[in-house]
């Protein structure tokens, strides 16, 4: 790709022309929502320290939860960093991640537990360990459109040297920024810091929140942290509409949009002008079977792309989500969900897109072959935005599928050229109406759910009627047989020049 | 009384506990519910087994068979269980003074250090409506106190939740425990969580992983055909 640097920048990644979802309208009625329920409803909080911080802001405590004034979040908005520099061993793979720009860059995401190996011709599933890390951090220091790299597999050695290990793997084996994501555990934060020596080099991710509404005692504590060491955070919050959030997109984005306004505003009660990455991931349930995570459905990708919109509002860094396949394996039907999901994602404009590569069966599986698949595809898709600066979204994504497939030996039929059209239909279709009424109702329903104490029992009821009116999408799948060889000589071919 | 018998059965398809609930396509509220209904019932002196013979095992039935047809989806069944859940807790003293017992006591825990609980509630819904005597301990649950909760109780079965791979490992604390006291031969153990196979459940030494809250219900009722 001749993109690697964009004209008179000194950072890598891809600057397009934004596509919005939501209007300014409809991101300022999402807030008020948003603080409505913070002001009202709350947020579970049980960290002592982040309690005594909340209070001493004016927050008051009951029965678990935190009331925060409307005052503090809109503050800490403001406060926030709102361009940062991820830097690199390399420094021509620094990142300057800016909040009201529209530079995308695509980076792994993990921490899977599982491995996909290709032999004979077909994949077989085993469980990570360290080699793996090791292998998938070299193939992506070798493919160009990875852009940074986060934690992929967690090194299979006892919990106190899996920090350090972890880091060492990744200083000894990529020059390109360095997410580690978590730390299993947050005494090593120093040891590591004098590891790396610069801690410009290192980000993390941090899944503070439980949807719906409350904040994880431990992962607070590693937050915390890391904000006190001044090190970039994405704050990470993961509802499933239908289960730990309505199945409404209105209700599910305002609560998900609350969530990380709450570690947001935690943030900056620690150390004013935290480095905040914002990632909300409002995902779908799949209601039609076990209530699993829909990564890559077009609902998903619609309220994920939606996400950007209000990351833009409010002109904070974001960190997106794209490319995790609900599949198990390599297949047409992951490479076509993984494509409508990073144009999508590419044109919200979310600056730091994270799992964009090489995942698979939700967040549980990685598979080598698939991180070079993925690499492929969105350098491609990286050709398609650049080719036409005014593009028109709709002929991005018909296209994209279709070259994505045919890439790998599949031709689209007809069949498949409609549900196509359908997927992308689906995520244009906004299904419901963005009005003070419906996100009063919404507020309303987040409330009842969570004074009820089984709040999953009641998104899940309340489902029903979303569910009859068509909000998650049902299609039909992507067949077909890949050609993986030439993938799989190329993987060996990159790993093999790094000798043992 | 057979209408109110049939606004019995069909609140129970349509999933509704109350007045207040609106129903599988949002446009029931304020017409009475499993609860009221029930109640008035019992008020009119109808036999709680005639309001179970006629009214909830013929709707579960009819709920099982809209599922088995995908016009049901996950969400209709939990809420035709919470209905069924509703009109038992009303019906359960009456059949209780007529000795009707129930399938087994079952004790449910997410584990320790685990907030997750959507996994677990959808069970306990479920198996709580197909008549099992559910104990649910909550979320982040020590090992002693769900092996302490074994003992007390005298529990058949045990149901294991987990989301985070983190946790996952406290599951083996568990049923070591349950060896520690003698107590594993006496309870079977029931797995399940996003990041947990089958193959995980064997070499920790549980009995069952469980897919979903239907497989696990199906798991049981076929442990119940081989007494």
């Amino acid at each position: 790709m001749q993109n690697r640097k964009p004209k008179n920048s000194p950072f890598r990644g891809l600057d397009i022309q934004r596509h919005s979802f939501l209007s300014d309208k409809d991101c300022r009625l999402i807030h008020e929502g948003s603080c409505q329920l913070l002001e009202e409803v709350g947020i579970g909080v049980t960290h002592a320290g982040a309690v005594k911080l909340f209070e001493k802001e004016g927050a008051t405590k009951q029965n678990g939860r935190m009331f925060i004034p409307r005052m503090i979040v809109e503050r800490s908005i403001q406060q926030t960093e709102k361009n940062i520099v991820l830097k690199a061993l390399d420094s021509t793979n620094n990142l300057g991640i800016e909040g009201k720009n529209s530079r995308v860059h695509y980076g792994t995401g993990g921490q899977a537990l599982y491995v996909l190996d290709y032999k004979d011709g077909a994949f077989e599933k085993k469980a990570a360990v360290t080699q793996d890390l090791i292998d998938i951090v070299r193939i992506c220091e070798n493919l160009e459109n990875v852009d940074f790299i986060t934690r992929p597999v967690e090194p299979n050695v006892q919990d106190e040297d899996m920090d350090l290990t972890k880091t060492r793997i990744f200083l000894e084996n990529t020059s390109k920024h360095i997410n580690l994501a978590n730390l299993i555990q947050i005494e090593k934060l120093p040891e590591i810091i004098s590891m790396v020596q610069n801690k410009e080099l290192i980000s993390f991710i941090a899944c503070v929140l439980v949807s719906p509404l409350s904040m994880a005692e431990s992962t607070t504590e590693k937050f915390i942290r890391f904000i006190q060491e001044d090190i970039p955070v994405a704050i990470s919050s993961c509802p499933q509409a239908g289960t730990t959030a309505p199945l409404s997109e209105v209700g599910e984005l305002m609560q998900v949009n609350a969530e990380v306004l709450s570690a947001l505003t935690l943030a900056n009660l620690v150390r004013p002008g935290a480095k905040i990455l914002y990632r909300g991931i409002p995902i779908t349930s799949n209601l039609h079977t076990n209530v699993s995570p829909r990564w890559c459905q077009p609902d998903s990708i619609r309220r994920i792309a939606i996400i950007s919109d209000m990351t833009h509002f409010y002109g904070i860094p974001c960190c997106g989500t794209a490319g995790v396949s609900d599949e198990k394996e390599p297949n047409p039907q992951a490479i076509a969900e993984k494509t409508l999901s990073w144009i999508f994602e590419t044109a919200s404009g979310a600056q730091f897109i994270n799992s964009a590569l090489g995942m698979l069966e939700q967040v549980l599986t990685v598979c080598p072959e698939q991180y070079i698949i993925d690499d492929m595809v969105i350098g491609r898709i990286k050709q398609l935005f650049l080719k036409s600066p005014d593009y028109n979204l709709r002929d991005i994504a018909r296209t994209g599928v279709e070259e994505a497939l045919s890439m790998f030996g599949v031709q689209m039929d007809s069949a498949m050229k409609e549900e196509v059209s359908s997927r992308i239909n689906f995520i244009f279709s906004g299904q419901e109406e963005y009005s003070a009424d419906h996100v009063q109702a919404q507020a309303d329903l987040i409330k009842k759910a969570i004074i009820s104490g089984k709040s999953s029992n009641v998104f899940l009821k309340t489902s029903r009627s979303g569910l009859r009116r068509g909000w998650l999408y049902s299609g039909k799948r992507f067949e077909g047989r890949l050609e993986l060889e030439d993938l799989h000589l190329l993987k060996t071919e990159i790993l093999d020049s790094y000798g043992n | 009384m057979d209408k109110l018998l049939d606004d019995i059965k069909n609140n129970l398809i349509a999933g509704r506990v109350d007045r207040q609930d609106e129903g599988p396509d949002g446009t029931m509220e304020g017409q009475p519910g499993m609860r009221e209904l029930v109640q008035e019932a019992i008020e009119m002196g109808v036999p709680p087994s005639t309001i179970m013979a006629q009214c909830l095992n013929p709707g579960m039935e009819e709920v099982g068979r809209l599922y088995e047809n995908g016009e049901y989806l996950t969400p209709d069944m939990l809420a035709a269980a919470e209905s069924v859940n509703t009109a038992m807790t009303l019906l359960e003293p009456l059949l209780l003074e007529n000795n009707i017992t129930n399938n087994g006591k079952f004790v449910m825990a997410t584990v320790e250090g685990d907030l997750h609980d959507i996994g677990k509630n959808i069970v306990v819904t479920l198996l709580r409506g197909s008549g099992y005597d559910i104990q649910d301990l909550g979320t982040s649950v020590q090992a002693d106190q769900i092996v302490s909760a074994i003992k007390e109780s005298q529990a058949n079965f045990l149901g294991l939740s987990a989301l985070l791979t983190s946790t996952m490992g406290k599951m083996k604390e568990v049923i070591d425990k349950l060896k520690e006291e003698n107590l594993r031969e006496k309870v079977k153990v029931f797995i399940g969580g996003a990041p947990l196979t089958e193959e995980y459940a064997r070499k920790i030494g549980a009995d069952f992983f469980c897919e979903d809250a239907f497989d696990a219900l199906n798991k049981l009722n076929s442990l119940k055909k081989k007494k």
